[in-house]
């Protein structure tokens, strides 16, 4: 099967100046955990996710301690992440996207999301821009 | 590609019943049963794309959605084959009800809730979206009621973009944005007279009336201007000519009118999206819309049927 057959026909994505609280909003509505970010044209050009808000929030010396247990209160999260509210997603964003085209095999998609470990793949059209996205259900449940 | 665009959907949720009970006094209480029902993602470009997505052509649907009601009208497209493109708001999609007593369904009782109210900045996050994708547009559908917060002139700002980007706009409203988005001059103009048979303040009782009304719309700008005077019969009124499209059928046959004036729109949208000439696009379209009418679903999924009843409609230049 081709990346056609499963995807998710579905173009929600974000742009790199909407607001920290905007993509938080987004995110909750749409009931999705990550989300594309694309420039005017509706070409991909990265990635954000939940983590990488928490990742954001989080004080600076936390990828060195490896447990959530340093942290004192849930208080400190909080105010960091009010304090970046308004800022612009940009600084937040994966620019290292992978992605998959509609004609590549389903088995190109599977790969990213078991080797990856990712939850879903944006697809694009060869122009680059994003025509949709391969998500884990999307390939579990053509697999049954 | 194919944008339709639906500022206010809906889940339609439709019931039939064999008497529609009304409870007048305070004593009373009725319960009425629904022998049938069924849920589904509904408004004007929403139809559209159902439409065109069950006869295999590709589109992208787009307007805002919001709460539990928003993810139903998400999940019906996608299942449907539609690509999604919608801006999530704070306030929730509205519901439509509609009552069909049996043997009487060609007299349906709706009730339509006005919608969420959207906030500014929901607006400009839909028209940043909707700029993105002008540039992969050759078609653009602007259909159905506005939701309270939007400017009337919405309709008129996305169809004078979609035309400075090449694309073709077909309207489908009523009051004032279609009246201001006229000045736009959208390629096909359909207006919505369902609460009111009037356009640009002129009334839409007489097929001259009609003509005339219809012919002062193509005089501002727009190329087709498509006008419903019959169940089973619309005018369709360009520069140079006037189509009257009829069919042969008994109302009685009707099992289910919603949205089968947004499917005999679908279906001329199919048939000129593949370069056919007019009058064979208005006789599909018509023939879908009844098909529909005629189906137990909202809207029809066989072409063939659709292809057959053509047989049924005639279309005349008066």
């Amino acid at each position: 099967m081709k990346v056609r057959d499963i995807m998710t026909k579905d173009l929600t994505a974000v742009e790199k100046d909407i607001s920290v609280r905007e993509l938080i909003f987004i995110l909750n509505n749409a009931e999705m955990p990550n989300v594309p970010v694309v420039d005017e044209d509706g070409k991909l050009i990265g990635f954000i996710s939940e983590k990488d808000l928490i990742r954001a929030a989080l004080p600076g010396y936390f990828e060195m301690l490896h447990s959530t247990s340093f942290i004192p209160d849930m208080n400190q999260l909080s105010r960091k992440l009010t304090s970046i509210s308004n800022e612009p997603i940009e600084r937040f964003i994966q620019k290292n996207v992978m992605s998959v085209t509609e004609d590549d095999d389903d088995l190109q998609a599977a790969d990213l999301i078991i080797r990856k470990g990712v939850k879903n793949v944006p697809v694009v059209d060869a122009n680059g821009r994003l025509v949709g996205r391969v998500r884990r259900i999307d390939l579990l449940r053509h697999l049954l | 590609m194919i944008v339709t665009v639906t500022l206010n959907p809906a889940v339609d949720k439709m019931y039939w019943v064999e008497a529609l009970k009304i409870c007048d006094t305070t004593q009373e209480e009725f319960l009425t049963r629904a022998i049938r029902s069924s849920t589904s993602a509904g408004g004007k470009g929403v139809n559209v794309s159902v439409l065109l997505s069950r006869l295999g052509m590709d589109n992208v649907a787009m307007g805002f959605v919001g709460g539990h009601t928003g993810h139903v009208v998400v999940r019906d497209l996608r299942d449907e084959g539609v690509t999604t493109n919608f801006v999530w708001t704070h306030g929730e999609t509205r519901a439509n009800v509609t009552l069909l007593q049996i043997g009487r369904e060609h007299s349906p009782n709706l009730i339509n809730e006005a919608g969420p109210n959207i906030l500014p900045e929901e607006v400009d996050r839909l028209m940043r979206r909707y700029k993105r994708i002008l540039g992969r547009a050759t078609w653009i559908v602007l259909g159905g009621s506005l939701p309270p917060g939007v400017d009337p002139g919405i309709y008129g700002e996305m169809a004078q973009m979609a035309k400075d980007a090449g694309a073709k706009v077909i309207l489908s409203a009523g009051g004032e944005a279609l009246s201001r988005a006229l000045e736009a001059c959208p390629y096909i103009v359909k207006p919505d007279t369902r609460e009111h048979l009037t356009l640009e303040g002129k009334g839409l009782t007489t097929v001259d009336a009609i003509i005339e009304a219809g012919r002062h719309v193509v005089a501002c700008g727009a190329e087709i201007v498509i006008i419903s005077h019959d169940v089973t019969g619309d005018i369709a009124i360009t520069k140079d000519d006037v189509w009257e499209i009829e069919a042969k059928v008994s109302t009685s046959k009707f099992k289910n009118l919603v949205g089968a004036d947004d499917v005999f729109l679908g279906g001329i949208l199919f048939k000129l999206a593949q370069d056919a000439p007019l009058d064979e696009s208005l006789r599909f379209g018509l023939a879908a819309g009844l098909a529909s009418a005629e189906s137990d679903e909202k809207i029809c999924r066989d072409l063939a049927v659709i292809e057959e009843g053509m047989k049924s409609i005639t279309v005349t230049r008066l």
